[in-house]
């Protein structure tokens, strides 16, 4: 009995000697649901690290809440009239700003932007990506304040330059003698700065926090210290929310918006260029026979109730894309979606000769039962999706055989047998975005980037070649005026909803939910953090 | 004895060095550490070619498990520059960088070790001692209410799902106190990172995953001590010492215990895999950064160098462990001698 | 699990095996506890299969999401899920999944843990050796990491299975497959050292001597005196064999949509623990009720069987 005693009044002790203590000055919280893998853009491939990096390094210029640029280290968004951009659009001319300076008083130049070049380049630097760099022809200084870039064609994503500009006076000695910055300390302790915060530490596991960088080109922030802690545990995560534990928050289901807005949280839904959708396979070799028929997929994509899901399942937040470049001007905004409707898709079924002649409820022709094969990775929402879908695709005699991948199998690459990439699989749901949004160029509908054992690495898992199509895609990737970019796109998007390839089930824009604490924080899905500066705390 | 010891030491080194082949070749049977590369854009067919030459994952499987045993410092990786590899390899300490962080896998596990040790050896020094006191006190006690009221919930706690605790824990501990307007325990992490580090932001926030691991177990172990202690006090040698007068407390602290200990320690050992890393469920659900945790973050990236080096310093510290049980015996136990 | 040193009783004759057996089921009914676990256990079997004479198969997978997360009711009496489907049905289903792999694993780790118990502990040699080594290795890696690091290998691979006119995803297969492949340690080594024990006796080294062959001895004098264990063993396992297939389908990695199992109605759960509690309660209370009711009867076995044992409880 004495040891319980004694027990109970330790805990008492300890409940109250843990109160907590005030922190000093301006704080605020960020919380991310994963730890970011890293601090230097070379080598993160997670989203937030992509976000963290953005507190402590600036780049050419950043996007605001409209998603349109405004120069950061660059004097003037470089165009046609100041000479920034030629006239065939191959060479791009950057103005920095006068004075720059690293938060170690280190000037910042036109030097830094040639070493970046160089790094993400080198040989000796395993980074995670070297697009678009890997396109240009050369990068030169010819004075501190300006850099100059050639490409061998126009190159319209120019805007995905220099998101980010590393230091060369710390990084090259590391380079130098090291032959690589991949192990280098500065990945994970960033000791200069050039953005709105200075890194002050990073505690594995629990946090990192950043301090106000008094010399940011933009002005000294007025949120004197952020922290930014990792929950990965859902629950946890939306009680630390909840429980003003944190200030800012994202990446929540949309199923956790209402108890977030009843609280009195702010729920922004901001687009990050991603949508969910079906990938329809249309390989006479690796799909259903059905499929390259496209009466078939026109009737797959009108089985199934998008919308109910969305109010449903998504509470409303969302809606159903018709375009892969939904919410953004090269949408073609004078189409909508394949429709609800059964009865017509089972018409267009009849008349493509799948029905049941056997009665066994799913259609079949010429001996071959019509199964589908929708594969997926194991998120709970499109485990979910994949229930309610096969049962409303059974009621017009559509059979599918589920299939839920891990990601890291899912998403492997076509030597590594991944399904998507090796053509198995019927319906594929995942969620993708243009590669270098905002910018809507992608490879994924591309002849000439169908994967196949002589060329391992193609990227249009559909396995669909349209010549027209591809010329289209081509054509936009020169084109940098950007009234004729709309025009090329409005067309492509027609063609891809006729072709029934890729079929929008919801808008994937990122939820961004703002505590009572933090005011003034305008976001965007590409650069959360464009104005922190600014961001103030209430109280 | 210290024959036994080297015996047993170079029979175990054979065994480590299969566990790590087959453990390698499992790992290249699963996912793709590239294909998460790319963020949450699939890795692009140009960088993944380059990341897989880079990372050294191009080659056979057995050559990069001879690199990952020992090094590739030997070899020129690059033709074109006469660059040879960074790694020395596992048999000289190296355990090469993760994937995902380029971070070296030493200084990720080892910075993991001391926060997943303090939540497990806490839970299990309070295992031990609390099933230690109910063990023995329900064993002197039979059929006391104590007894029987221990026995009943023992049944149902050893029975629950450790993630059904750990949420019974939260709704109770945390949400309900924060709804009642009391303070309230956390639930995630180690420490509010606003505060700092400090004693007490540790132990307010160790106590539910701590209640989490240790309630399940104690109600296992306190009634595998007490049907220990119930065998060994109704044994002659315990009769014998009553009969010859020594005290209540001293005989069944010195004489039985002593005795109930030996089966205690197997159980302890069998336990030491769970202190390193079997915590995962727990430690993700508590966003507690330990060494199960990692795991599980690793898994998902298919960040072989980091798997691999939790697994084979779990394997070689229960080897170790093992052995340090078994001396333990004897010591404990004098009928017992080893060849 | 008590490294005791007293003889063995064996129970070489029809008579004393009878008698024994009645015994050890007088010992048992005494048992309170291991009653209730009897009945409980009864009462989850008759949960799953007379359930699923109430509900086919088709209304337990059927969705309607208008009726989602609906709180119990008259119509349906555990509410809707997040798809709207009736949990009652869900988990009667379920459970079938759930307790067929706990059987199902448990009969593969007895019977390898038997097998490489009896292998090494008869004829040791170098047969042993590696044996021993391989399950001391099996022992160092920690049964949840492996089972996670398996899951993730074969996750989404397999086909669909028709069973007992139901059709379930392959990974029920798989997931009772590496279960059991993870389980069998604790039992091979109990056997081994009651083998090694056995062996010993007057009685076996007797029947060698007499040229009795070793299939014949072990079968007919070996196994039947190492039944107690077995049975005691076998019975926990399939309780931690549910636990585990619950563990692994918590963590994502388990048996695979749409096919229920205790374990993924749990998952799916987890982010309405607050708001929706109907979702976890009552799968969690029948994993629970279901554990303790092996555990119940695991110990009542232990006692019955254990004819070592003198503890009355």
């Amino acid at each position: 009995m004495r040891f319980f005693r004694t027990v109970l009044m330790m805990l008492a002790l300890v409940a109250v000697l843990a109160a907590p203590a005030q922190a000093q000055g301006k704080s605020a919280t960020v919380s991310w649901p994963q730890e970011p893998d890293t601090l230097s853009p070379l080598y993160t491939s997670m989203t937030f690290g992509g976000y963290t990096y953005q507190l402590y390094l600036a780049g050419a210029w950043a996007f605001d809440n409209a998603l349109s640029p405004i120069p950061v280290l660059v004097s003037e968004m470089p165009n046609l009239d100041n000479g920034g951009i030629n006239a065939d659009g191959t060479v791009f001319t950057l103005m920095l700003k006068e004075g720059l300076t690293w938060s170690d008083g280190d000037a910042l130049d036109s030097a830094d932007f040639l070493f970046t070049y160089d790094m993400i380049m080198a040989d000796g630097n395993a980074v995670g990506s070297r697009s678009p760099y890997d396109r240009m022809v050369s990068v030169e200084a010819p004075d501190a304040t300006t850099v100059v870039i050639t490409f061998s064609e126009p190159y319209a994503p120019w805007l995905s330059l220099f998101s980010t500009v590393l230091p060369e006076h710390v990084l090259r000695p590391i380079y130098d003698a090291d032959g690589s910055l991949d192990t280098s300390d500065f990945n994970r302790n960033p000791t200069v700065s050039s953005g709105p915060y200075v890194f002050e530490t990073w505690e594995v596991g629990s946090f990192m926090r950043f301090q106000a960088n008094p010399s940011y080109v933009l002005g000294q922030p007025i949120i004197d210290t952020l922290v930014v802690t990792f929950v990965p545990d859902e629950v946890a995560y939306v009680a630390g929310l909840l429980n003003g534990d944190s200030d800012l928050g994202t990446f929540v289901a949309f199923s956790d918006v209402p108890a977030l807005e009843e609280a009195g949280l702010k729920v922004e839904v901001i687009p990050s260029g991603y949508n969910e959708g079906w990938y329809l396979n249309t390989s006479a070799e690796r799909a259903h026979p059905a499929m390259t028929d496209v009466r078939v997929r026109q009737a797959v994509a009108m089985s199934f109730d998008r919308d109910a899901f969305n109010t449903d399942l998504n509470y409303g937040a969302t809606f159903t894309p018709h375009s892969f470049w939904e919410n953004t001007p090269y949408a073609n905004p004078n189409l909508s979606p394949y429709a609800f409707d059964q009865t017509a898709a089972g018409a267009l079924l009849d008349e493509a000769g799948w029905v049941d002649s056997n009665s066994d409820g799913t259609r079949d022709k010429d001996g071959v039962e019509l199964v589908l094969r929708f594969a997926t990775n194991t998120r709970g929402i499109r485990v979910d999706l994949q229930a309610i879908a096969q049962q409303q695709l059974a009621a017009v005699g559509i059979g599918t055989e589920l299939v839920n991948y891990p990601s890291d199998q899912f998403f492997a690459g076509y030597a590594e047998g991944g399904p998507v990439s090796t053509g198995d699989y019927d319906i594929a749901e995942l969620s993708t975005a243009p590669a270098a949004f905002p910018d809507p160029d992608t490879s994924r509908f591309l002849c000439s980037e169908i994967p196949s054992d002589e060329n391992p690495v193609g990227n249009n898992s559909t396995y669909y070649c349209d010549p027209e199509l591809d010329a289209l895609l081509i054509e936009q990737s020169v084109t940098t005026d950007f009234e004729a970019r709309i025009a090329l796109f409005h067309d492509i998007d027609a063609k891809l909803l006729d072709a029934a390839i890729w079929i929008g089930i919801w808008h994937d824009a990122d939820v961004w939910i703002t505590g009572t604490n933090l005011v003034n924080a305008k976001l965007n899905g590409v650069n959360p953090f464009w104005d922190v500066q600014n961001w103030d705390v209430a109280g | 004895m210290a024959r036994y010891i080297i015996r047993r030491l170079l029979q175990s080194i054979p065994l480590l060095f299969i566990i790590s082949f087959v453990l390698f070749a499992l790992m290249q049977a699963t996912g793709d550490p590239l294909a998460t590369m790319g963020g949450r854009q699939p890795t692009r067919a140009a960088d993944r070619e380059r990341l897989s030459r880079q990372l050294g994952l191009d080659q056979p499987i057995t050559t990069q498990y001879l690199y990952w045993l020992i090094g590739n410092d030997w070899v020129v990786i690059d033709p074109e520059t006469g660059r040879t590899g960074p790694r020395r390899g596992v048999l000289r300490g190296d355990f090469g960088t993760s994937y995902v962080s380029r971070q070296p896998v030493l200084e990720m596990i080892g910075g993991r070790i001391p926060d997943t040790l303090l939540l497990t050896g806490t839970a299990e020094v309070l295992i031990l001692a609390v099933s230690l006191a109910v063990g023995i006190f329900s064993a002197v006690r039979k059929y006391s209410l104590f007894d029987q009221l221990f026995t009943a919930i023992s049944f149902v706690l050893y029975s629950v799902p450790v993630f059904i605790m750990a949420y019974s824990l939260i709704y109770l501990l945390s949400i309900g106190l924060r709804r009642a307007g009391l303070p309230y325990f956390p639930t995630s992490g180690i420490f509010d990172p606003a505060i700092g580090r400090t004693f007490e932001q540790v132990v307010w926030h160790m106590v539910l995953p701590v209640l989490t691991l240790s309630l399940i177990s104690i109600a296992g172990y306190s009634r595998y001590i007490r049907s220990t202690m119930l065998e060994v006090i109704n044994s002659d040698y315990i009769r014998t010492a009553r009969s010859k007068g020594i005290t209540e407390r001293r005989t069944l602290f010195v004489h039985a215990f002593k005795n109930a200990a030996l089966p205690l320690i197997t159980l302890v050992g069998l336990d030491l895999p769970f202190l390193l890393g079997g915590a995962v469920v727990t430690e993700t659900i508590f966003a507690w950064p330990g060494m199960g945790y990692l795991f599980i973050n690793s898994l998902t990236r298919s960040d072989y160098p980091v798997l691999m080096g939790i697994l084979m310093l779990i394997a070689v510290g229960v080897v170790l462990a093992q052995l340090l049980v078994d001396v333990l015996y004897t010591v404990l136990d004098p009928r017992i001698r080893y060849s | 699990m008590s490294a005791s040193n007293r003889p063995v009783r064996l129970l070489g004759n029809e008579e004393g095996y009878a008698k024994g057996s009645n015994r050890a089921l007088k010992r048992f009914l005494k048992h309170r506890g291991a009653v209730v676990g009897a009945i409980l256990l009864g009462f989850m079997v008759v949960y799953v299969i007379f359930g699923s004479l109430l509900f086919d198969e088709a209304y337990a997978n059927f969705n309607n999401t208008k009726l989602r997360l609906l709180p119990p009711s008259a119509d349906h009496i555990m509410g809707t899920d997040n798809i709207g489907r009736d949990i009652f049905a869900r988990t009667v289903y379920g459970g079938q999944i759930s307790l067929m792999i706990g059987l199902l694993a448990m009969v593969v780790s007895v019977g390898i843990g038997t097998l490489v118990g009896v292998v090494t502990g008869y004829f040791g040699g170098w047969i042993d050796v590696v044996l021993m080594r391989l399950t001391e290795a099996m022992l160092s890696i920690p049964t949840l990491l492996f089972l996670l690091l398996i899951s993730n290998i074969f996750g989404g691979r397999v086909p669909q299975i028709q069973f007992i006119g139901r059709t379930f995803s392959g990974s029920v297969v798989v997931i009772i497959i590496i279960i059991g492949l993870t389980s069998w340690m604790g039992l091979a080594r109990i056997v081994r050292s009651l083998v090694l024990s056995l062996k010993e006796t007057e009685f076996i080294i007797a029947a060698r001597a007499l040229g009795a062959p070793d299939y014949h001895i072990i079968l007919s004098h070996i196994l039947p005196n190492i039944v107690a264990p077995l049975v005691v063993s076998a019975t926990l396992g399939v309780g931690n064999a549910i636990l585990a297939e619950s563990y692994i389908s918590f963590l994502g990695v388990g048996v695979g949509a749409p096919t229920a199992t205790w374990g993924n109605i749990l998952e799916g759960a987890r982010k309405f623990f607050e708001q929706a509690p109907w979702l976890w309660v009552a799968p969690g209370l029948l994993i629970l009720l279901t554990v303790m009711g092996i555990n119940f009867l695991g110990d009542g076995l232990r006692d019955a069987l254990d004819p070592r044992s003198d503890k009355a409880v």
